[in-house]
């Protein structure tokens, strides 16, 4: 009964997706918004991926929005997660021994891979979350490899606050300044250089480490429970 | 000049720096959430004279809209974020007492992205930027109803979030439709172009819209989560849900109606939804007679549905009512919310029989709680008369047959909430006096409680007895949202 | 044919959100309850990129050597699309942490006998 009533519901939302999809046209170009940021993008913000200067600059209130939610998630995982009852020390197995070499030897280079995406979003792609995201993946092989170790907990907290804080400050700078909340305040700089588009290393780096941060803890916080 | 964006960053920033004052010394994190939605209040009392006399619009990040986002700070934005400030001020005072489940400093740090949340909600001019704060406020909901992590804490939160997920997914979905075939995400560009689609597509997204937002305004059938998470929270969580987080929903469907779409063919079946769900939360809540909470939600559907209804009137004064409706019932309810908080933690239990004779021994609580509920139910000179009285005045004056017979049945449906807060008043004050001779804890709530109880009952027979307090304000913020011509010159040629 | 190669990523994105509605709607246990909400996630990802595409353009980075008049696709649904990926990861986060908070209440991953609140 439950099903029918499902299938039937299914069935109704696809036909009002196709009777739309029909007529948005695929593959043919419909925007003069985004034609403004691909034509002007590269001149107004300096920076040479354009989805970069899109989600940096352009609309850069819903990075602040996204970068808030991830924040909301990893603080509700903590708030909603009762304490472990025995601690997380004793019942695990350990890792075996090719594991456990290998993330020693790995993380290094997952952390720089990560730092490296990051650091040029505004040159190729990647940025700020995809780096965030390798990040937070090298601590998840030291979780596998080290199950009964605690997550640093508090020091992945302060970073991810303190880098928050480093981007609405940044925004607020923007104010000071008279550009507006997250105006770009810094010198555009030579195109195709690493310390260029202004504003937008600098965010990038703060969303970096915050998204690393927090999705490390996350994980750190459902990997202890029992 | 102050910057409104401030309006957003002041909460924001607190709550990233909460933490690490958590680190320094957990008793200072109380204090955070009251001073910095008190900050807010001040700025948009600072704005509010600016603001009727002509809109603010901010563009964040300098460029000109419609290629950046902007916030279009107007009458009906701006008086919303006042709303916003100030009950969020006064349910985190209560909490500063209240709260009293580990981690406190993490509750704090939620409620205030909650708060954020919803300011951006009513502030944004960006259909994408919408979604992301609406998402902020539902994701601290959903935590925030699972803090007390017992049983149906834990039971209500998940089934709210996978409710209102779905719901998320659908306005996504929508905004892509709309992308698709506009090309920009601006409001007030995309409101300048919809007379160029075709009506059969704007009806399925705005289709689209509704179920989603639908979901997070409680309006019927979409309404399953809500009596479990707003009685299963703890009592502040739930004045700010039923306060404020619902309101959100509503106004979102408000803003896309008419600024978006200009949908007149929809409203009378958006009235029809809205008395339907009047009619069914209303008849829910008389039956509940074990959890006072849960009577209350349903309560919250119930004037939903009222609002709803008188959006869908189509005039302005119907959008009066509305926005009027919406003011009353969150102070009110919020209020409700507190004072029950107490009154179940004093009593030991939330059934109704077990709040018998609390009259006598919390005086003041008792007497905020039946000022809230005989605002709520419309008895002068308390201020849901007055909101009410609109309501019926703008569905008489349109003179259609669907209205009158829509404006009957709110009445009878005011009938039956009027029998199921008697039912408790009579209980708090009439009855019982002998069960809690036993129950000697008993006493008043203590002050961080008292303080936003006497404010907002005060402020309930206030804007009762002076409603020109709000109705000028109120006033201008219908009219921002009738006039769709206004809103969109406004933006898009904003020097 | 040619209708349908044009509208084939149209088509798997819509159905992967149908997919995933089915999958809340009809399951009972509850992890695969959240595996629907993470197909809804993935299918819209894909629905919003593929409106942005345009036949014949290459991605819209502007590096050395390529110029200024390159045709690229639509930058803006690929900015979208990024919002939306971290706000569906945090969705997903919070879901599994309640998950595994009413497996420790209940002792059962069933929704069906989840009835602690009744109508």
């Amino acid at each position: 009964m439950r099903k029918a009533v499902a299938l039937l519901l299914v069935l109704v939302v696809g036909a009002g997706f196709y009777v739309v999809l029909a007529n948005i046209p695929f593959g043919v170009d419909k925007a003069d918004v985004a034609n403004h940021y691909v034509r002007n993008g590269a001149r107004e913000t300096g920076a040479v991926n354009i989805v970069t200067a899109i989600v940096v600059a352009y609309r850069g209130f819903d990075t602040l929005g996204e970068v808030t939610v991830l924040f909301i998630a990893a603080v509700g995982v903590g708030a909603v997660l009762l304490p472990a009852s025995r601690p997380a020390a004793e019942e695990k197995t350990e890792a075996s021994l090719i594991v456990r070499t290998g993330s020693r030897v790995l993380f290094p280079f997952i952390i720089l891979l990560g730092a490296y995406i990051l650091v040029h979003g505004h040159l190729t792609p990647g940025g700020g979350f995809q780096g965030g995201a390798v990040i937070a993946s090298g601590f998840l092989l030291l979780y596998l490899a080290w199950p009964g170790q605690g997550a640093a907990r508090k020091a992945f907290s302060a970073v991810e606050s303190l880098s928050g804080l480093a981007f609405v400050a940044v925004g607020i700078l923007g104010i000071v300044y008279g550009v507006g909340f997250l105006g770009n305040f810094l010198p555009l700089g030579v195109r195709n250089e690493l310390l260029s588009a202004g504003v937008i290393p600098i965010i990038y780096v703060a969303i970096g480490l915050k998204v690393g941060a927090e999705l490390a803890g996350v994980v750190g916080h459902l990997m202890e429970r029992p | 000049m102050v910057s409104p964006s401030l309006l957003i960053a002041i909460p924001l920033a607190s709550a990233f720096a909460a933490p690490l004052v958590a680190l320094g010394s957990k008793k200072l994190v109380k204090w955070i959430p009251p001073l910095a939605l008190a900050a807010d209040l001040v700025i948009g009392l600072v704005l509010l004279p600016q603001v009727l006399d002509k809109v603010i619009v901010v563009s964040i990040g300098g460029y000109p809209p419609p290629f950046c986002i902007n916030l279009m700070v107007g009458p009906l934005g701006l008086s919303l974020a006042i709303l916003i400030s100030l009950v969020g001020l006064l349910v985190s005072i209560y909490a500063m007492g209240y709260i009293k489940t580990e981690p406190t400093e993490k509750y704090h740090v939620l409620y205030l992205l909650l708060t954020t949340g919803a300011l951006g909600i009513v502030l944004t001019g960006d259909i994408f930027n919408l979604f992301v704060f609406f998402e902020i406020l539902c994701i601290a909901s959903y935590a925030l109803t699972a803090y007390e992590k017992d049983r149906p804490g834990t039971e209500a939160a998940i089934k709210y979030l996978i409710q209102g997920t779905v719901g998320s997914t659908f306005i996504l979905v929508a905004i892509g439709f709309l992308y698709g075939l506009f090309g920009t995400l601006n409001m007030a560009d995309i409101a300048a172009r919809v007379p160029s689609a075709e009506p059969l597509h704007l009806f399925l997204i705005l289709a689209f819209f509704v179920v989603g937002f639908g979901v997070e305004a409680a309006i019927f059938p979409l309404n399953a989560w809500l009596p479990d998470a707003h009685s299963s929270a703890p009592s502040s969580v739930s004045a700010i849900l039923s306060g404020i987080a619902i309101k959100t929903g509503v106004y979102a469907i408000a803003r896309i109606c008419y600024t978006l779409m200009n949908a007149q063919g929809f409203l009378v079946f958006l009235s029809l939804i809205g008395v339907i769900t009047l009619v069914v939360g209303e008849i829910a809540a008389y039956r509940q007679k074990g959890d006072i909470k849960r009577m209350l939600a349903y309560s919250s559907v119930g004037h939903i549905g009222l609002i709803v209804f008188a959006i869908g009137i189509g005039t302005s004064l119907g959008l009066f009512g509305a926005l009027f409706q919406l003011v009353t019932h969150a102070l009110a309810k919020c209020l409700l919310f507190l004072a029950a908080g107490y009154m179940i933690y004093r009593a030991g239990s939330k059934k109704l029989s077990d709040i018998e004779g609390l009259g006598r021994r919390m005086p003041l609580t008792a007497v905020a709680f039946t000022v809230a509920a005989f605002s709520l139910v419309g008895l002068p000179p308390f201020a849901g008369f007055m909101s009410k009285l609109s309501i019926f005045c703008a569905a008489l004056k349109t003179d259609r047959a669907a209205y009158l017979g829509f404006a009957a049945v709110a009445l009878a449906a005011t009938v039956i909430e009027a029998g199921y807060f008697f039912r408790v008043i009579q209980g708090l004050y009439f009855k019982g006096g002998e069960k809690l001779q036993s129950a000697a804890g008993v006493k008043e709530a203590p002050a961080t409680a008292l303080i936003p109880i006497v404010v907002l009952a005060g402020l309930v027979v206030a804007i009762g007895v002076y409603p020109q307090l709000v109705t000028d304000v109120l006033d201008g913020a219908a009219n921002e949202l009738f006039n769709r011509a206004a809103y969109i010159s406004d933006v898009l040629e904003a020097p | 044919m040619e209708q349908v190669a044009n509208y084939m990523y149209y088509a798997g994105g819509g159905g992967l959100i149908l997919i995933g509605l089915y999958m809340v709607l009809a399951k009972t246990n509850l992890v695969k309850i959240i595996l629907g909400l993470s197909f809804l996630d993935t299918g819209i990802h894909v629905l919003l990129v593929a409106i942005g595409y345009v036949r014949g353009r290459t991605a819209p980075i502007f590096s050395e050597g390529i110029a200024d008049t390159t045709a690229v696709v639509d930058p803006v649904p690929q900015a979208l699309v990024l919002t939306a990926i971290v706000i569906g990861v945090g969705v997903l986060g919070l879901a599994l942490a309640l998950a595994i908070q009413v497996y420790r209440h209940y002792g059962t991953l069933d929704v069906a006998k989840m009835k602690g609140l009744k109508w």
